[in-house]
């Protein structure tokens, strides 16, 4: 099904490592000779990232949360005065999804999707995000890391209106952004919000990729959340598990988004996980099974499966895990791909 | 999304037959910009044109500033081409996104910017009519819940106007020399979301309020509230807003967010307000368009039933954007008779 990618042939970076490994997966087995005169990185050892056995599509969506899963967003890249731009365009709209058979729920969001896109860059680059509001109330997008006080976006843009926000990717780590409007447990709680992933100059180590969000869903704007999810979608990884491979180091972009709650944890089953806070270091620092965090809080977390079979994440706030947010990696043998 | 060509390439590099569900990777190509494109925005210094002539901010600018690019290249309907090609990453992209051909581009990029600029004139004045405009809709509505006795309904359309739209317009209430008027604002919201017991207190205070949004409108001189080229801009906006917000009340066919209704409601009402005192000056100059933009203005308000959204929806979505469309046409007859 897979196949494991030669680091010296693929001079590539992560993102089409991973695109490539799901296409692979898809369409068969296929030349990297496309990729060869792409960015360099050293790559020490091969990743291998699995194709879902299904695709999980939802009928009116053109994302689910498999495809939000590793669908990081590098911008459209230009250089300007030597430097490296990152431009993005997101447009705040309105829409709905149904998060279970009972509850259709107007969102707030970026581009028809919750969470918004994963941006990312490396240290460095110059970030410029294009935004436009179409969604009726006011809204803008706040981007937590450092930048001057006008692009920190609590200033409300009014429906119709354009605001540009530029400014230095800094610090590398895991970053995110969302609506600053007051209420803001409304405007994130309908969807506004997405994370910001600034890599470092010096790469991470090869890993399979993934970007998850916690959050909760207020369905009857009674200030409390009724139902919870990762990536948008309530209990949807319990329904579609996401197929890893076993022995490979997963590196899992953590953040916790969910509103009227003050904190939750991250539990893993079977397994311990390294934790690199906010990502702001080269190396994991500590080592456990469950993490706590507040709303905001995000984190890096790596480990790999030993044994093949299905093991579950949620926070151990189990009232929140069993109303959607929890999900199963399938750990796939490694000789079976 | 905006890796459309390293996409492509994967797709042939490997042969696919079945593409994935994988909206995001396919932008409009449109949308791309030529890596050579000249910088606008990477000082954050917000430099102006060093000709010193006031830019354009094609983001931004409202229809009759536009009209100065539409008379300088004598391209008819360019205002309204480009405001349905925004948002602007770079000027140039007048270009990329086929508004304007390159040789008209090299006539106007002088004169166009997308960094932030200081608005003034008509173009000012609009936009802080509009804001509060926006202002005086919530207090409506919020006025109407709070007659009957919904204090928890009410709460939200007080908070609006400080939530969204007042940080928006205090620079331009202190340039104008108004009374701040947040902490009224506030002071009454702490009341509503303790249940406004005190009636009379409520009363006072929601009075106090009004009238500081309604003193902030008066600020601007009576001739202009009273033009229709400037009030049929106003309505324009208040339409527009209340159009996304209606959008946003309804799933499955159902009003589901009574808060959104309500604030479309409230921006319906205070448009249909503003119309009331233009209307001897439509009915004199434009009668064919006043005949239209009134009876579509009674059609569209029958959306709105009363404060608290009907079970089903009187208008669909479509059939509210329609009419906004329709309104919003004929004002452009008036504003800009060509």
């Amino acid at each position: 099904m897979s196949k494991s990618v030669e680091p010296e042939k693929l001079a590539s970076s992560r993102r089409q490592i991973l695109k490539w490994g799901l296409l692979a997966g898809v369409g068969g087995a296929g030349t990297l000779a496309a990729f060869s005169q792409l960015e360099k990185i050293k790559l020490r050892s091969s990743v291998t990232v699995l194709p879902s056995t299904h695709t999980g599509a939802i009928s009116g969506q053109a994302s689910t949360p498999l495809t939000m899963l590793r669908d990081f967003d590098y911008g459209t890249v230009t250089q300007e005065k030597g430097r490296t731009v990152r431009e993005f365009r997101v447009e705040a709209q309105t829409s709905t999804i149904k998060l279970d058979n009972a509850h259709t729920f107007i969102t707030w969001n970026l581009n028809g999707r919750v969470p918004g896109p994963t941006f990312r860059a490396t240290e460095g680059d110059r970030i410029r995000v294009i935004f436009y509001n179409r969604a009726g109330h006011s809204h803008s997008l706040h981007f937590h890391g450092v930048h001057p006080a006008e692009m920190d976006g609590v200033k409300p843009i009014r429906n119709g209106k354009i605001m540009i926000y530029e400014f230095d990717a800094e610090p590398f780590g895991v970053q995110l952004y969302h609506c600053h409007v007051a209420p803001v447990t409304r405007h994130i709680g309908k969807g506004l919000y997405g994370m910001f992933i600034i890599d470092p100059k010096d790469l991470r180590p090869p890993a399979d990729e993934m970007m998850l969000i916690m959050a909760g869903y207020d369905v009857n704007d009674d200030k409390k959340n009724e139902l919870y999810a990762f990536n948008g979608l309530p209990h949807y990884y319990m329904h579609h598990p996401i197929a890893i491979q076993q022995n490979q180091l997963i590196r899992l972009y953590v953040l916790n988004m969910i509103e009227f709650d003050a904190a939750v944890t991250f539990h893993l089953h079977a397994n311990m996980f390294k934790v690199n806070r906010a990502g702001r270091s080269p190396q994991p620092s500590e080592e456990t099974d469950v993490i706590t965090m507040g709303t905001a809080e995000r984190h890096i977390l790596e480990f790999s499966y030993r044994y093949p079979g299905k093991y579950m994440f949620h926070p151990h706030q189990d009232a929140i895990a069993e109303a959607g947010c929890m999900g199963l990696f399938d750990v796939v043998e490694s000789t079976k791909t | 999304m905006f890796n459309l060509r390293v996409f492509s390439l994967l797709v042939s590099a490997v042969g696919l037959s079945t593409l994935m569900a994988c909206g995001e990777t396919q932008d409009s190509p449109s949308a791309s910009v030529s890596p050579s494109a000249s910088s606008t925005a990477m000082s954050s210094g917000m430099n102006h044109s060093a000709t010193g002539k006031k830019q354009i901010n094609i983001n931004g600018a409202i229809l009759s500033e536009l009209d100065k690019l539409e008379a300088k290249l004598a391209v008819p309907g360019l205002s309204n081409k480009i405001q349905a090609s925004r948002p602007y990453g770079k000027t140039d992209e007048l270009v990329s996104k086929k508004v304007i051909t390159q040789a008209q581009f090299d006539q106007v990029k002088d004169m166009v910017t997308i960094e932030d600029i200081q608005l003034t004139g008509e173009a000012k004045d609009v936009d802080y009519m509009t804001k509060l405009g926006l202002m005086k809709g919530h207090m409506l509505v919020a006025k109407e819940l709070l007659d009957l006795k919904k204090p928890d309904q009410a709460e939200p359309h007080i908070g609006h106007p400080v939530e969204e739209i007042y940080a928006d317009v205090e620079g331009q209430l202190n340039e104008r020399k108004v009374k701040e008027f947040k902490t009224s604002l506030i002071a009454l919201q702490d009341l509503v979301k303790a249940g406004a017991k005190d009636t009379a207190k409520v009363d006072t205070e929601f009075k106090i309020s009004v009238q500081s949004v309604e003193g902030a409108i008066a600020n601007l001189p009576d001739t202009q509230r009273k033009d229709p080229k400037f009030v049929l801009q106003v309505i324009n906006g208040l339409l527009d807003t209340a159009n996304s917000e209606y959008g946003a009340a309804i799933a499955d066919g159902k009003i589901s967010q009574a808060i959104e209704y309500q604030d479309s409601r409230g921006f319906v009402a205070y448009a249909n307000d503003l119309y009331k005192g233009i209307t001897p000056a439509m009915q004199k100059d434009s009668p064919d368009a006043h005949k239209a933009i009134t009876s579509a203005m009674a059609d569209l308000t029958k959306a709105w039933p009363a404060p608290i959204p009907p079970a089903a929806p009187v208008k669909t979505t479509d059939a509210v954007s329609k009419l906004i469309k329709d309104i919003e046409m004929n004002t452009q007859k008036s504003i800009n008779p060509s």
